[in-house]
């Protein structure tokens, strides 16, 4: 603490506290047409979709409902299997968990450009100092048994 | 709609990391405050509506808009709420004088981010919930990404993003309202415990309340209220998609400042922003976003930023002295703040009234914020003191 650190929470000062906020509210989500389609795809078949664009010739992956860019409708005939593998479009190690504490072992993500699109993953079975922008790598799935139908039924991504 | 338009009040409260007296509402009501008797002790009675910008999970309270009136003494007046960086506000309270609905317009924006235990959180909440969230990542990851690929695509380098904390922390020594000001040198930003690597530590601007409030004229009330009027020369802002998958131009770019400053160049009538901006107060939320925005923004070529940060051009000698106030990582991060606090060090140049940091012979200025992680929204302003 000083000059280089400073407190940035009052928690950690001492203050009359007239009360703690707390907002116990839980939000149960569904992943739209298009991404209960995506991950059914990935949970039973092993499979990334994408959706193709005809008029832009963009491919979303994940696979979306509509061209952001078009503004056109994406139908059932646009869905395209885009493969398992992808190149690394960029990786960072993270080094902190969600609150804000060190980790005991950094986690390498990375933004994994596969057709027009990118899926965010884990990279796994590589060190820090292998990855590489433009390196190839390929989904690594979970036993059909863990899957859950999200992201998460890939485990990580895999050199190739 | 050619009515010009005029900073005539600033006023600001805080600025500080931790605030276990004033609430945020008391902090707004002494910037406001400071900022009606710099326009001259306007009362707010003469005042004709106000804008305020806020994040209702910032302040911990739901629909927060209706926790505005008071402390900028706007009940039974028209107010405004924009959820969105502070200088998307600004844009809003210059459109409500540029159609003529009002002639003065205050505007206002705060951070109290202390009082969060875990603004990390809240910054994830923010992340997609189907494709990101499930990851359970700290939200900073993107931000990793981002300067990895913006490293790759522009030749820029980690040193280079590293000398931007330096400058930076050691211009805000001089600045009153910066908290963070220290002499630091490149080995402690590149050998400090990292976050998302290659992002360290000090390469993310340190959390800061404050309170900031403006006041807005039309050009008849503006040279009536003040002899030190600041023209709102151009505003221009925009979006890119939230979804990391398909910004336009990948994750190193930051597509929505060059979108942004085309616009408000536009308006201000900026051909050649080099030759005609004098200095900028610009987005430095982390190292590397400095460089790149510098880039977007078109204050030099891409992957020029760091060469000519390493020549000392944006130095407060240079040649275009950039965050000569110390920046988000002098200063300290205002969440949607940030953008009102540009401009408020921008205004506070132009007036020359900038005290130890005061830049000689400056006439145009360069405001720019982008609304942090994970968005894709910037908004650029051009301020001048010539009419």
């Amino acid at each position: 603490m000083g000059i280089l650190e400073k407190i940035t929470r009052n928690v950690d000062n001492r203050y009359w506290n007239p009360g703690v906020g707390a907002f116990p509210v839980k939000n149960r989500y569904t992943a739209g047409v298009a991404g209960q389609q995506f991950f059914e795809r990935l949970k039973e078949d092993s499979k990334i979709f994408g959706t193709r664009c005809k008029t832009c010739e963009t491919t979303y992956v994940p696979a979306r409902l509509y061209c952001e860019r078009c503004f056109e409708r994406l139908e059932e005939k646009d869905w395209v299997d885009v493969g398992t593998e992808g190149v690394i479009h960029s990786f960072t190690v993270v080094h902190k968990t969600l609150e804000g504490e060190a980790k005991e072992k950094p986690d390498l993500i990375a933004a994994i450009q596969i057709a027009d699109g990118i899926l965010i993953h884990r990279l796994g079975e590589l060190d820090d100092m292998e990855a590489y922008i433009g390196m190839k790598v390929a989904a690594q799935f979970k036993a059909k048994a863990d899957r859950r139908g999200g992201i998460n039924d890939i485990d990580y991504f895999k050199p190739l | 709609m050619s009515k010009r338009v005029a900073i005539v009040g600033i006023g600001c409260s805080g600025f500080r990391t931790t605030s276990t007296d004033l609430s945020y509402r008391e902090m707004i009501f002494e910037a406001a405050t400071k900022c009606y008797e710099d326009a001259g002790g306007i009362h707010p009675q003469s005042i004709d509506s106000f804008v305020a910008s806020s994040e209702d999970f910032m302040e911990g309270i739901s629909i927060a808009d209706e926790y505005v009136p008071d402390q900028l003494g706007a009940v039974l007046k028209p107010v405004q709420s924009i959820a969105g960086d502070s200088l998307q506000g600004l844009a809003s309270a210059l459109m409500q004088i540029k159609t003529g609905q009002q002639s003065i317009v205050a505007t206002s924006a705060f951070s109290k981010v202390s009082n969060l235990s875990h603004y990390e959180k809240v910054a994830a909440y923010a992340t997609d919930p189907a494709y990101i969230r499930p990851l359970k990542e700290h939200p900073y990851f993107i931000a990793g990404l981002e300067m990895n690929r913006y490293l790759f695509d522009s030749c820029s380098t980690r040193e280079q993003c590293a000398r931007v904390v330096v400058k930076n922390r050691y211009n805000a020594f001089l600045n009153p309202r910066a908290v963070y000001g220290a002499k630091i040198t490149l080995e402690d930003v590149i050998c400090a415990e990292p976050v998302s690597a290659p992002l360290g530590q000090f390469d993310i601007s340190g959390h800061l309340d404050g309170a900031i409030v403006l006041l807005l004229a039309s050009e008849e009330k503006a040279l009536e209220m003040t002899d030190k009027p600041i023209w709102i020369k151009g505003i221009g802002w925009a979006t890119d998609t939230p979804n990391l998958d398909s910004r336009s131009e990948g994750l190193g770019s930051a597509h929505y400042a060059k979108l942004a400053a085309e616009k408000a160049y536009k308006m201000a009538g900026i051909k050649s922003p080099v030759k005609e901006i004098d200095f900028a107060e610009i987005d430095d939320t982390f190292s590397y976003k400095e460089l790149q925005h510098l880039e977007a923004l078109q204050m030099c070529g891409f992957g020029e930023a760091g060469k000519l940060l390493e020549m000392g051009c944006f130095e407060p000698g240079g040649d275009l002295p950039v965050n000569v106030s110390g920046g988000s990582l002098g200063i300290g991060y205002l969440h949607e703040a940030n953008g009102l606090q540009r401009v408020l060090e921008t205004a506070l140049q132009l007036r020359g009234e900038a005290g130890k940091i005061q830049l000689t012979g400056v006439e145009t200025g360069l405001a720019f914020a982008w609304r942090g992680i994970p968005t894709a929204t910037g908004t650029a302003v051009v301020l001048s003191n010539r009419l």
